[in-house]
């Protein structure tokens, strides 16, 4: 069996992830540290699991929902202290373009 | 030169009540030590003015309780108010938060002093903290090893001695396995003991926040401070606040104590086995039962936890696209060019792969074919645990496979950093309280520790154990000694 | 054979409450850009979801108001990808665990009635809103985390008309149920249609619509796009499935984007929020607090013989048809109907006011419709005064006397009063004799006038007759 993945198979799971790979090199190092941890996880492939039931969160208490009133608002000051583009009281973006 | 910072908590207590020593004594002495020694890099960001400022303004004011003015450092992925907050990262490191985590706002109260924010692994990923964009700290113990990771740094910051405290975090062994690398007491609280709110999040299933300390009293004080349910926090528990000193002191005779034959398998190196079958028979000495277990499942850990924390990963970290705060690239042309440079750009190499992972195990059929498949897994291992303590009080085994290694090893390996953490990771999947408590040492001289397993929110009977055990060993563990 | 159509709809409605869903940041439309929202709102590192129960209590009620079975224990899940719109890079909604499934909308169709099936009704969270220039893209994060239920229907309905149907249905419940306030211009209420045309049995391959702009819309959107699927199937061409948008002003569906494999949507359970568990007791106080729905009401109006197009029109008015909620049983409805929808309707609507916020309570109007009822009001006076009933506390009597009206109740006043009109009307009493039916009207109107209006028209009737055949 190949010890690699396919660029082709990189630039997918990079994409998905929104990384973009600019150079050949580290393109090729992912290509064998990436087949290196999904041979790993493919090995849940093997286990048997004991029945159907699952665990999200290692939590037994149930969700408290709470009050429905306005609390712990910020100002667009606040966030504008982290923002790294703004107009006016917006944060900006390059142009949306649908896929 | 002064060298408070030696003594302990309840001593320090006493001088400040007395008045003899000042919160800013302590502050001051704190980043003394740490300007002396920059070579540890246990912090990326100091708090310098603020702390100096805090400090003051507690002289005068009653010493109303046992950590008041006790310097404490913060590990980066913690947020405080107007203090940078980076998670070693690039994409974040100018990030100003603008609020406080839960713990940090419980630290405040108790008039605990903020020191700075200590280095560790980009995100929290990785098991050395070299994965940090600001650089690896250094072993105290020996400048040319690895501290351990994620939470290297405040272990670092520990160890040295240049706070008697820290606060860490603990996904897949954070706490723990530094903690043992670098000889301190290191616990991940069962999960939702503590709030999670401020913590930004890496595998939201299995992140915890804790204590890490010279000595175990020390780390239950330092827990009475952090737990408690937090609206903020739904999956945080609601079980009563208790104090975790209350049994320290009390004899562990009679306890059973189970060691799974995984946690002394091949996987660990021969002379940490010696030290946990020495531990062992003092144990026995004392009149604890030890009996060797099974524990289903255990052994799956690592796979599971790749699975559930990358997946886990790749969507908590998909808020960092250079929108709202953080890295972001000036010149894109449109929004997707945003997101792609900016995550190239801010975002490291283990970072990258798992989150590159964690997607492609989320798309399509792999939900169905991992991430399923390894809830289902992890359900069923928790089951085998909580099977164990039906007639044990504790599992123990080592809490690493070796000591702290040389920071130039293994640096190019992606199993590396998961393979470090084979044997703490199995309580972050089951939810269940782990501590680390040093009990001896290799032929380099460098720290070894016993993993002990509690019952989920048992960590005050862990103290008691673990606390016994330290009496009973009586190790020197302060590095700066042995020079 | 005929192509059949078939039709699915997606439908996402805001609720109807203070704060967001996973936030207790303010629901508030129209306020100032980013102005109502918190870091939770934002996807700041650190924050964590926690839930409101205002919009868990009206999910759940729109739940039972669209008769579904109820999941009463429920996950949430992440639904990931990459948006500007989208803070934290995932919605927080629910796959696995709607909390509603199995519905149904009863809507008519030819006069007969036809169940739209619900295969789930789940509840999310809105996305920031975004405004677009050539050169970039401003958000506001208001909208953000603005609690959503989406209604999923089975591909039940076979025609535009339906689908119309069903989507006044449900606006009309949902609306009545105050679970939402339905604007489509404001994007309260928004709307995705599924459209499929087959010759056989199986369906076609689906094409989605989104966001359509109002309710003639989706009618128009569907028949366009199915006269657009037929022409491609007739000109052996296939429909893919993708993502099309209706153009209001060119007529016609256009392509959006073909639809991927579904890998850019990536789900998990979401780990921050732990089961949530409705119990049987909120599920009856739920059931119990629902408003009287429309169709309960269309049965009491049509009982109580009040006509189709005034019993539409209280639909239509929720105001004037809930103050009818309070009516005693013996009232009649056709009267009070009347009344409503007439002089108090255009009052209201004049005055941009509520009934509430008039005086008139239902004991003045159950009051009124008992003496139009007797004759001993009419539909003249009551007009005159129709102000003052509705903006002062003062009684009919004291009313009809403040406008200087006295009902003349005495049996000997008016003959003479009808004996003196006679007189001087002889034209219309020999058109009476005539069977001119009109002059009796009119001789009515003459004496009324005389009497200021203040004759009590039955008793004048029964005089005037009197006196014609004597």
């Amino acid at each position: 069996m190949e010890n690699k993945l396919s660029r082709e198979e990189v630039l997918h799971v990079a994409r998905l992830a929104r990384i973009q790979i600019s150079d050949e090199k580290t393109l090729e190092k992912y290509q064998y540290q990436l087949k290196k941890l999904l041979d790993e996880i493919d090995k849940i492939k093997e286990v048997k699991n004991y029945d159907e039931d699952f665990l999200i969160a290692p939590v037994d208490h149930e969700a408290k929902p709470t009050k429905d009133e306005t609390q712990e608002e910020i100002t667009f000051q606040d966030v504008k202290k982290n923002a790294p583009h703004t107009k006016g009281n917006f944060i900006e973006v390059p142009v949306m373009i649908h896929e | 030169m002064s060298n408070y910072l030696d003594l302990s908590i309840l001593e320090l207590n006493t001088l400040l009540k007395e008045g003899k020593v000042t919160p800013l004594m302590l502050v001051e002495e704190a980043f003394r030590r740490i300007e002396k020694d920059p070579e540890i890099n246990a912090f990326i960001t100091l708090n310098k003015e603020e702390a100096i400022k805090e400090a003051k303004a507690l002289e005068g004011m009653e010493v109303d309780n046992v950590l008041f003015g006790i310097p404490v450092a913060v590990k980066d992925n913690i947020l405080t108010k107007d203090l940078r907050t980076t998670c070693a990262s690039h994409i974040l490191d100018n990030f100003i938060p603008i609020y406080d985590a839960t713990v940090v706002s419980k630290l405040k109260e108790k008039h605990l002093i903020i020191i700075g924010k200590t280095n560790m692994d980009e995100f929290a990923m990785g098991s050395t903290s070299r994965t940090s964009y600001f650089g690896a700290p250094k072993n105290p113990w020996n400048k040319t090893k690895i501290t351990g990771g994620s939470s290297g740094g405040s272990a670092a910051s520990v160890a040295s001695r240049m706070v008697p405290l820290a606060l860490g975090t603990d996904t897949g062994g954070s706490i723990r396995q530094p903690a043992s690398y670098c000889g301190l007491v290191g616990m991940k609280p069962t999960y939702g003991r503590v709030s999670r709110y401020g913590l930004v999040a890496f595998g939201s299933s299995l992140d915890a926040i804790g204590p890490m300390s010279r000595n175990v009293y020390e780390n239950a004080l330092l827990l009475n401070v952090i737990e408690g349910q937090d609206d903020h926090d739904l999956t945080s528990s609601y079980h009563e606040i208790e104090d975790y000193t209350r049994f320290i002191g009390q004899d562990i005779k009679g306890m059973k104590v189970a060691l799974p034959n995984y946690f002394m398998s091949d996987v660990v190196s021969p002379s940490i086995k010696e030290k946990i079958e020495e531990t062992v028979s003092l144990l026995q000495k004392l009149g604890v039962t030890v009996e060797r277990v099974d524990i289903d499942y255990i052994e799956n850990a690592v796979t599971l936890y790749q699975i559930i924390a990358m997946g886990e990963a790749s969507s908590n970290l998909a808020r960092f696209d250079g929108v709202r705060y953080g890295h972001s690239v000036d010149d894109a042309k449109e929004v997707e060019e945003l997101y792609l440079r900016t995550r190239e750009e801010g975002f490291g190499d283990e970072v990258k792969r798992r989150i590159m992972v964690g997607s492609y195990l989320l798309s399509g059929e792999n939900a169905k074919v991992y991430y399923d498949k390894a809830m289902q897994i992890r359900d069923d291992m928790k089951k085998s645990f909580e099977k164990c303590f039906e007639k044990y009080d504790f599992i123990i085994g080592p809490t690493t496979c070796t000591t702290a290694y040389d920071l130039a090893q293994d640096t190019d390996d992606p199993m590396r950093s998961f393979l470090d953490d084979v044997l703490v990771i199995p309580v972050n999947m089951a939810g269940l309280p782990g501590l680390n408590l040093p009990i001896g040492f290799s032929r380099e001289h460098m720290p070894i520790g016993l993993h002990i397993i509690g019952k989920a929110f048992d960590e005050a009977r862990m103290y008691q154990f673990a606390s016994f055990l330290e009496k009973e060993l009586n190790l020197k563990l302060d590095p700066k000694g042995e020079e | 054979m005929d192509y059949k159509t078939t039709v699915g709809i997606e439908i996402h409605c805001e609720l109807k409450t203070n704060t967001k869903m996973f936030s207790h940041g303010t629901n508030g439309y129209g306020n100032t850009a980013n102005s109502n929202i918190t870091a939770i709102d934002l996807g700041y590192p650190g924050t964590l979801p926690i839930l409101n129960r205002g919009a868990i209590l009206l999910a759940l009620r729109a739940a039972l108001v669209l008769n579904c079975e109820i999941n009463q224990q429920m996950y949430f899940d992440r639904k990931n990808y990459f948006y500007p719109d989208l803070p934290k890079g995932y919605q927080i909604t629910q796959a696995r665990t709607p909390i509603g499934i199995h519905g149904y909308v009863e809507i008519e169709v030819d006069g007969k009635p036809k169940k739209i099936g619900i295969h789930d009704i789940h509840i999310e969270e809105d996305t920031a809103k975004s405004a677009h220039s050539a050169t970039s893209s401003l958000l506001d994060f208001n909208r953000a985390g603005v609690p959503l239920i989406e209604i999923v229907t089975e591909p039940d309905m076979n025609s535009p008309y339906e689908a119309m149907a069903y989507v006044e249905k449900l606006r009309e419940l949902l609306l009545y149920a105050d679970i939402s306030d339905c604007k489509m211009e404001e994007g309260s209420m928004r709307c995705d249609v599924n459209v499929s045309v087959s010759k056989t049995e199986k369906l076609g391959t689906r094409t989605e619509i989104k966001n359509i702009g109002s309710i003639s819309a989706i009618g128009l959107a569907i028949e366009k796009e199915v006269e657009h699927q037929i022409v491609v199937y007739e000109q052996g061409g296939t429909i893919q499935e993708e993502t099309r948008r209706f153009d209001e002003k060119a007529q016609k569906t256009i392509l959006m984007r073909v639809k991927e494999t579904g890998n850019d949507y990536r789900y998990f359970p979401e780990p921050d929020i732990p089961m949530l568990v409705l119990t049987n007791e909120e599920i009856e106080s739920v059931k119990k607090e629902i408003p009287v729905l429309p169709n309960e009401r269309r049965k009491k109006y049509h009982e109580k013989g009040v006509s189709e197009i005034n019993s539409n029109k209280l639909i239509q008015n929720r105001d004037l048809s809930d103050f009818l909620l309070t009516a005693p049983e013996e009232l009649n409805l056709v009267l009070a109907s009347n009344i409503l929808l007439g002089d108090t309707l255009a009052y209201l609507n004049k005055n941009r006011k509520k009934i509430t916020n008039t005086k008139l309570s239902m004991k003045k109007l159950t009051d009124v419709v008992k003496r139009l009822e007797e004759g001993s009001l009419t539909s003249k006076i009551l007009k005159e005064i129709f102000n003052d009933l509705l903006e002062t506390d003062l009684s009919i009597d004291e009313v009809i006397k403040n406008h200087g009206i006295t009902q003349v109740n005495d049996t000997d006043s008016l003959n003479q009063v009808v004996k003196k009109v006679l007189l001087e009307n002889q034209a219309s009493v020999d058109d009476y004799h005539a069977g001119k039916e009109r002059a009796l009207k009119y001789l009515m109107g003459q004496i009324m006038k005389e009497t200021k209006g203040g004759a009590n028209p039955v008793l004048v009737n029964k005089l005037l007759i009197e006196e014609l055949t004597k």
